[in-house]
């Protein structure tokens, strides 16, 4: 069998330091059974509210009011997917943005880059974790929902999931952008919770965005997310798009291909930046 | 020893005495508060930002012209599906923050190092729970004050039309429960250490069962007897009442007696618990273990 010594970086080497990174992250995970146990239930108890939310809008006919909206009346399956789709986007703010940073309050960031490894490499290996990580989490509170609200989808999930694809690349390239801001800042849960939220919310995980206000609209269709759950939800549950699909699929893959040579380059600007100042143990 | 700690009328200290050591360690937690103005930021986001999910699913569950608002108004008595989330959202997030500042308090002081050091202060030791219960008592002031002027601003809905009286009644009622939850709280975070999930737990409880963005009534059978367990469905159906439909003692005296009897057994019951994991802790040894 050929080396893959790091010293003699190849691209196996890369991959084999990548996986390496991935397993290091998961078994951190899993080490933590009732956090990661709550990974899963916790999204249930913010879900479950809005069941008895819809069952207090909902007449003999069913949600009308919603299907008038969107084109189904099935809104658990719709807020579900939603959550789901949302849960990436935590995992980019939450796991991605703080990688480097728990890193370095956890003393390991400097030892860690002096690795004979492209610093990228750091984040493509908890990326890949993260990626594992959240689609099992999601698989799980999906598998919950079924059970508790009957989720159902009735579409194509091959071509939902391929539209998925540009929009996680997409995502994943901001985290590395992200993941950099934050160890610039430091102390920045605020910032991250807040724009978790805030993304997530006019993205419509969990209504259709035409019930927002003027104001807030447009910052809505500005944001290729957007289009990203509408698609999926049209291929999946037969929600009436926002776009013909095929403008939705083009947003999404001009939004992979700016957002992650962006998100490299400005992971290395930054990268210099604390090289520069000498502040990457600081926290 | 054990006599210099222990409660101030037993150990011979006087309540002044007593006061003034709550008073210093609020003090202290609120210079701690002020030295990071990010928490100070989020007291102005959050309070708008949470419940507003949940209008806006309301919104679109009422349907383009209002059509289905009539079935939400013939469970609540109010077609202000936006008054009726944010009062339960606020005091659902009262109760979140108290959980995480009163509950993870003995928590982080463990995580610091300190927690050994300041148990062997001369001061009763629910003494060093209220310093810091009453800080984020301030601040929970705060946050219900800055909900109700930014809902006003922000999407004009007007919450002080009603009887404000017993609401208010109703919140200085919900007071000591809330704290009193906080405290038994803290009690099982020294003991059982995975303080995350827990608060999810008990945080996801009363998200569920008490109505904070639904009415009560749509629940199945069995969910209506665990509400009608937790004190919060109480208050929040007290506070709706008396600022949604004016209602006065004859519709809330119901409400209002039993948030007063647990306004009694909670902080009690938070004590009781204190005192056994405490004294739990000293006997095995890991008070500062984490």
């Amino acid at each position: 069998m050929p080396s893959t010594s790091l010293a003699q970086p190849t691209w196996r080497s890369y991959i084999r330091a990548a996986l390496a990174i991935a397993r290091k992250d998961t078994i951190v995970f899993f080490r933590y059974p009732a956090n990661a146990l709550f990974r899963v239930i916790e999204p249930i108890a913010w879900l479950t509210p809005m069941y008895f939310l819809g069952k207090s809008f909902a007449g003999s006919a069913g949600n009308t009011g919603f299907a008038a909206y969107t084109g189904t009346n099935d809104y658990m399956s719709f807020i579900l997917l939603g959550a789901v789709l949302a849960n990436y986007i935590a995992a980019v703010f939450w796991g991605m943005g703080y990688a480097l940073k728990s890193e370095m309050d956890a003393g390991v960031l400097e030892s860690n880059w002096m690795a004979p490894i492209p610093r990228a490499l750091l984040l493509v290996g908890q990326t890949l974790a993260s990626l594992a990580i959240t689609t099992f989490n999601s698989a799980g509170m999906l598998l919950l929902g079924w059970l508790l609200f009957g989720f159902q989808v009735s579409g194509n999930a091959l071509a939902a999931a391929l539209i998925l694809i540009p929009m996680l690349v997409a995502l994943y390239g901001f985290g590395f952008a992200f993941a950099a801001i934050v160890l610039l800042m430091r102390d920045a849960n605020t910032m991250v919770d807040v724009s978790n939220y805030l993304i997530s919310m006019l993205a419509g995980s969990q209504f259709p965005v035409q019930v927002l206000p003027r104001l807030l609209l447009p910052l809505s269709l500005a944001l290729p997310l957007t289009y990203g759950f509408d698609a999926i939800r049209a291929l999946l549950l037969g929600v009436r798009p926002l776009l013909a699909l095929h403008y939705e699929i083009a947003i999404l893959i001009g939004f992979m291909a700016v957002m992650t040579p962006l998100g490299y380059f400005v992971f290395k600007r930054i990268e210099r930046y604390c090289q520069m100042r000498g502040t990457l143990s600081m926290h | 020893m054990d006599t210099h700690i222990a409660e101030p009328w037993r150990a011979g200290r006087s309540l002044a005495t007593e006061l003034r050591a709550v008073l210093m360690i609020a003090r202290k937690e609120w210079m701690i508060f002020r030295r990071y103005p990010s928490w100070v930021i989020a007291l102005f986001i959050w309070p708008v930002l949470m419940p507003l999910a949940y209008i806006f699913t309301a919104q679109a569950l009422g349907g383009p012209g209002g059509e289905s608002l009539t079935r939400f108004q013939q469970l609540t008595g109010t077609r202000d599906y936006a008054a009726f989330i944010v009062l339960g959202s606020i005091l659902w997030m009262w109760l979140n923050m108290t959980l995480w500042d009163v509950g993870m308090y003995l928590r982080n002081e463990q995580m610091h190092g300190t927690l050994e050091s300041n148990w062997l202060c001369p001061t009763w030791r629910v003494s060093l729970i209220l310093g810091g219960a009453l800080t984020k008592l301030l601040v929970s002031v705060a946050f219900i004050l800055i909900s109700l002027l930014e809902f006003r601003v922000l999407l004009g809905v007007h919450l002080l039309a009603g009887n404000v009286g017993l609401a208010l009644l109703a919140l200085l009622l919900t007071i000591p429960i809330v704290h009193g939850i906080g405290i038994a709280f803290a009690s099982l975070v020294l003991r059982f250490k995975e303080a995350n999930a827990m608060v999810f737990l008990v945080r996801g409880i009363f998200m569920i069962f008490c109505g904070i963005t639904f009415p009560v009534a749509v629940l199945p059978g069995w969910m209506q007897v665990i509400a009608a367990v937790l004190p919060l469905t109480y208050a929040i159906h007290a506070v709706r009442a008396a600022l949604l439909a004016n209602a006065g003692w004859a519709e809330l005296s119901a409400d209002l007696l039993v948030l007063g009897a647990y306004a009694i057994a909670a902080p009690l019951l938070g004590y009781i618990l204190f005192g056994i994991v405490e004294r739990g802790a000293r006997r095995r040894g890991d008070l500062g273990q984490y």
